[in-house]
């Protein structure tokens, strides 16, 4: 599903976030991306949403060398095939929920009734059927969350990609969090979660890929933070 | 149908959040193609005092009465073989009759109480090269008179020769300077309006910026992105369009129809000529929306 091959990316500036990283994940895995910060697990999935091109080196999602794409059409195709959460949620604050979720499909052209069937549906999955016309200033924390979540899977993607989903949130939320990331990965999406959060990794005990500046430097199944 | 409901609710959000910005490049956009519009409207009313005065021709040769078409035919040929002459129209009493009818159809008494018979048949000429007048008077053997001014000519059946040459460059003088200031402020505006048009965009798509980070983020393409915005410069763009066109009418309704029949040899702009100017208007108002959209949403785009 993903493959980064001797992949190396260097900065303008001249800071190399990556150097000659290879990982593979397969279809339907649950892979942590751990590290001290900077030590490039945002430019790893930011590499994958092809928001950065690699200086050297190639990145494969879904069969895709996503090098080769074009801002026209490619890039927009495969960001419809993966589903992002971040750590500040990035939900729009004059939108209710469900306009939230719904922006998702609405922008990349899907029809009213697939619309209307797919939000409640999602809503529903994440946990907050019951609050599709509140704002995001109404929500807590874990349910901003979750409606982000909700907004990354509407479109059903082949990959999720959480940075520090966890980050804002207070550990008992966080473990909600994780147990509904833990669902979507359970129904065939690719999860791949860059973390800080050692008692989440330890607790889940999946994939673990360490980056210590720009390196891969451990790739453990069903292993720990450190 | 959707997508278009889509473009046009963003499009409506965006003016609205954008009110005072928006509100600035409307009406730059208004005065501007107010302007241009006026550059054209003085252009096309001194084409219209130009001719009324002199036909669209250089030079007159009146015929004396009664004319025989024998002495019309050699004539002709003869002025039409001079170098310096590029077309000759033969005028006849009645044509002559008729033009002046037109010219002061505001003035009743003129065309009411001035039989046709009065008005001389004559030939319209063009010349090729305008310094070479003299090869014509010389040839119908014309001298100016020395009371009167007018130029007399010794040729059997000519009765004497106008000189518009001099009236014709001073009008084209007067309308090249007025038609140039005028549109020389036009396009200062113009430009003006453009990069407020542009920075309007700008800054909506700046406030929107966490909207179309999302928006790439799911995978909208750029043109989805985009097309809000450059519809919001073309609404833009359209109103100050309207608004100018609205002013020019009014300005034809009080300031030009005021004029009318005060000053009798005046032929005046009419509802056709401003109507006539409304597409370049909008043309203008359509150049403005496409370079403040092409430089106003540059930025933010790159994916």
């Amino acid at each position: 599903m993903i493959s980064l091959q001797n992949v190396t990316k260097t900065y303008k500036n001249g800071v190399t976030a990556l150097e000659s990283v290879s990982i593979e994940i397969e279809k339907g895995e649950f892979v942590f991306v751990v590290g001290p910060s900077g030590s490039g697990k945002s430019t790893t999935l930011r590499l994958l949403l092809r928001e950065e091109e690699p200086s050297a080196g190639e990145v494969f999602v879904a069969g895709k060398n996503v090098v080769r794409l074009s801002s026209l059409g490619g890039i927009p195709k495969l960001r419809r095939n993966i589903g992002c959460v971040f750590q500040d949620f990035k939900l729009l604050q004059d939108k209710t929920v469900f306009e939230n979720v719904s922006f998702a499909l609405e922008v990349i052209g899907k029809p009213k009734h697939v619309i209307d069937a797919r939000v409640p549906e999602i809503l529903d999955y994440v946990g907050l059927g019951e609050k599709l016309n509140n704002y995001p200033d109404e929500l807590s924390g874990g349910e901003q969350q979750r409606v982000s979540i909700a907004r990354a899977c509407v479109n059903r993607p082949l990959v999720l990609l959480a940075d520090e989903p966890t980050g804002n949130l207070d550990p008992n939320t966080s473990v909600d969090i994780m147990r509904l990331l833990d669902k979507v990965n359970k129904i065939g999406t690719t999860v791949v979660m860059a973390t800080h959060d050692q008692a989440i990794v330890d607790a889940m005990r999946k994939r673990v890929i360490e980056l210590d500046r720009g390196k891969v430097v451990r790739d453990q199944s069903r292993g720990v933070y450190s | 149908m959707r997508r278009i409901e889509f473009y046009f609710r963003e499009t409506a959000a965006g003016i609205r959040r954008n009110g005072i910005m928006a509100f600035a490049a409307m009406s730059t956009a208004f005065i501007a193609l107010f302007l241009f519009g006026l550059a054209l409207i003085i252009a096309r009313e001194i084409n219209l005092v130009i001719e009324a005065v002199t036909g669209n021709v250089q030079v007159a040769v009146y015929l004396s009465d009664p004319v025989r078409p024998e002495t019309v035919t050699r004539l002709q040929t003869e002025l039409q073989q001079l170098p310096a002459v590029a077309s000759v129209e033969y005028e006849n009493k009645d044509e002559a009759c008729a033009r002046a009818k037109k010219l002061f159809e505001s003035n009743p008494a003129i065309t009411e109480n001035v039989p046709c018979e009065v008005y001389p048949a004559s030939f319209r000429v063009t010349l090729a090269d305008t310094s070479q007048y003299g090869q014509i008077t010389a040839r119908l053997a014309c001298e100016p008179d020395p009371t009167t001014h007018d130029i007399t000519c010794s040729e059997p059946g000519v009765l004497k020769v106008l000189d518009f040459r001099d009236i014709l460059d001073r009008l084209s003088a007067i309308t090249r300077v007025l038609r140039n200031g005028v549109l020389f402020i036009a396009v200062i505006m113009l430009v003006s309006a453009t990069v407020l048009v542009a920075n309007t965009l700008r800054m909506g798509m700046f406030a929107r910026r966490k909207e179309i980070g999302i928006m790439r983020l799911v995978g909208a393409t750029n043109w989805r992105i985009r097309v809000p915005f450059l519809i919001e410069g073309l609404v833009e763009a359209l109103v100050g369009a309207a608004l100018a066109i609205i002013t020019l009418f009014l300005v034809k309704v009080f300031v030009v129809d005021q004029l009318r029949g005060r000053i009798v040899w005046l032929p005046l702009i009419r509802n056709g000529d401003v109507l006539a100017i409304t597409p370049w208007i909008l043309i203008a108002a359509a150049g403005v929306a496409i370079v403040a959209g092409t430089i106003g949403i540059r930025r933010f785009l790159d994916v």
